[in-house]
């Protein structure tokens, strides 16, 4: 078993072994190359829906531009505060440094939870995709609380779409990722000039005379569509500060900040959230409006751009999904030593299709959102603590690599129990999180303070 | 020399057709222009877009490789 373990462990170490040396002073990017970077994230396949959700959970307009406002800058303050500083001073990706806190063990846990989280994630972006390629077959798109696959049609489109994406990312991977850095801005203009588009459908006049009454009583009025739950500031607010929650506060986002100058670099994805996360959720809100209020991305776009509309659907999807089913593969290739990049992106590529073809996960997408950010927190928590907590109260830190542990028990059990405790927090699920990080952090911290004085 | 200005060149017409596709909505919402030819315009710009971005990136490689 141990020799099993060792073998596992080094091979998921190879995986990773090109960045396993700290980043050297030669290899920091300016923050033009940061400012660049973040600008071209963060408008995915994703937005179609989160934007149109915000429109059908009732939110209204000066609770939506508030709370787009104040979250995007919590995520932007947590990147800088959080995760930056953490990966200038250690200039080393979440992996290696997780590693020398926790362990190879728990490292190999948090891989597969997050491969797993990835394939879900990918696997949204497909059904958004589908429901572009459908409305060409006019197979209709499932309807809000749809759970299981509602017709063949979808199945085979899902099917389709999967395979495709799944091909081009085994065959191209770094020709669709350039392709992506070509898509992107555009994507975003398909957005804006979509919402642009559509505002005389919705009766607002060329002098924009009437623009907020027309936002006010016609796109964000405030009322839920039937059976979606009403929403409102603080729900906003949490929701655009946590979308992120993996790369900032679960510290993903070490393996880019190791490469800043500063730490205060953190401020640039400011360049990323504000245009993704803030006007293409307005834009993409303006567009369901425009069409009654019916979740089907391709038709919303269709309508709003046209053909070109149904391509960018199509392309954010597939650009977006290619680098998801890409970490997915990497992350899964841990549990699959010795196979190649091809089988492993095939697998990952299986999955995700199987689970793109269930609605629920592009319909819930909010709440996945919120749960996957919700899983991989504790562990940002525990890597805060270590660097930032236990140098101050005199705990020995990395003994996980002194001693040669493959588990750290005490993280393990506190990324478990904090999930376990978030889970019945009488919260709604967005704001489970924050109590839920100061909770890990100092059961983290306690246990290992009670480790020293044994 | 050339690759530079190629590259130079392709960049422009792509910047200059993203700027397309975001006057035709405009122009549209403004009622210049119908609802056909907005999105006409965009489709054309749109590709336009791709055909020059892709064309930069190509010719960036090359002159890296030169």
């Amino acid at each position: 078993m141990a020799s099993q373990w060792t073998k596992l462990s080094a091979a998921m170490d190879r995986l990773y072994e090109f960045d396993r040396e700290a980043v050297t002073t030669d290899k920091l990017q300016s923050g033009a190359k940061f400012a660049g970077l973040f600008a071209g994230e963060h408008v995915a396949a994703t937005e179609f829906v989160i934007g149109a959700f915000f429109v059908l959970h009732g939110i209204g307009a000066r609770d939506l531009l508030l709370g787009l406002l104040f979250g995007n800058l919590l995520a932007v303050l947590s990147w800088t505060f959080i995760c930056a500083p953490i990966a200038v001073r250690t200039r080393l990706t979440l992996y290696w440094y997780l590693r020398k806190i926790a362990g190879p063990g728990v490292t190999f846990i948090y891989n597969i939870a997050n491969a797993f989280l990835y394939c879900i994630l990918a696997g949204a972006m497909i059904s958004v995709s589908a429901t572009a390629v459908g409305l060409l077959f006019g197979i209709p798109v499932p309807k809000l609380g749809a759970v299981l696959p509602t017709s063949l049609g979808w199945v085979l489109i899902v099917v389709v779409l999967g395979a495709a994406f799944t091909t081009v990312a085994i065959l191209g991977f770094a020709k669709l990722s350039r392709f992506a850095e070509v898509a992107s801005p555009w994507i975003f203009v398909v957005f804006i000039a979509g919402a642009v588009a559509v505002l005389p459908r919705l009766g607002v006049r060329p002098d924009l005379g009437n623009l907020w009454e027309v936002l006010t009583t016609k796109v964000w009025n405030g009322v839920a569509v039937a059976g979606q739950e009403k929403l409102g500031f603080w729900h906003v607010l949490f929701f655009a500060w946590f979308c992120n929650l993996a790369m900032h506060i679960g510290l993903s986002d070490m393996a880019l900040f190791r490469y800043a100058r500063k730490w205060t670099y953190g401020l640039y994805t400011a360049f990323g959230v504000y245009p993704g996360h803030m006007l293409a959720w307005l834009a993409s809100g303006i567009m369901v409006a425009a069409i009654g209020r019916e979740m089907h991305p391709g038709l919303m776009a269709y309508e709003a751009v046209g053909a070109a509309g149904v391509a960018g659907v199509l392309l954010a999807g597939w650009t977006t999904a290619n680098p998801t089913l890409y970490r997915a593969g990497l992350a899964l290739q841990t549990v699959t030593p010795g196979w190649p990049r091809w089988k492993i992106t095939l697998l990952a590529g299986t999955a995700t299709t199987i689970l793109a073809s269930f609605p629920v996960f592009f319909l819930k997408l909010l709440d996945y959102v919120a749960i996957y950010g919700l899983v991989l927190m504790p562990i940002g928590a525990i890597v805060f603590a270590e660097h930032w907590v236990f140098p101050r109260l005199g705990i020995e830190q990395y003994q996980a690599e002194k001693k040669g542990w493959a588990f750290n028990w005490a993280a393990l059990a506190v990324w478990l129990g904090t999930l376990a405790v978030a889970f019945v927090l009488p919260l709604h699920l967005y704001f489970r999180w924050l109590p839920g990080w100061f909770i890990a952090l100092t059961a983290y911290t306690a246990l290992m303070a009670a480790r020293r004085t044994k | 020399m050339t690759g530079r200005f190629l590259r130079a060149l392709a960049g422009l017409l792509a910047l200059l057709s993203l700027a397309v596709c975001l006057a035709a909505p405009v122009l549209f919402f403004l009622g210049r222009i119908t609802e056909g030819s907005y999105k006409t315009t965009f489709l054309a710009a749109s590709i336009v877009w791709f055909v020059f971005a892709v064309a930069r990136g190509s010719s960036g490689k090359s002159a890296a490789a030169g």
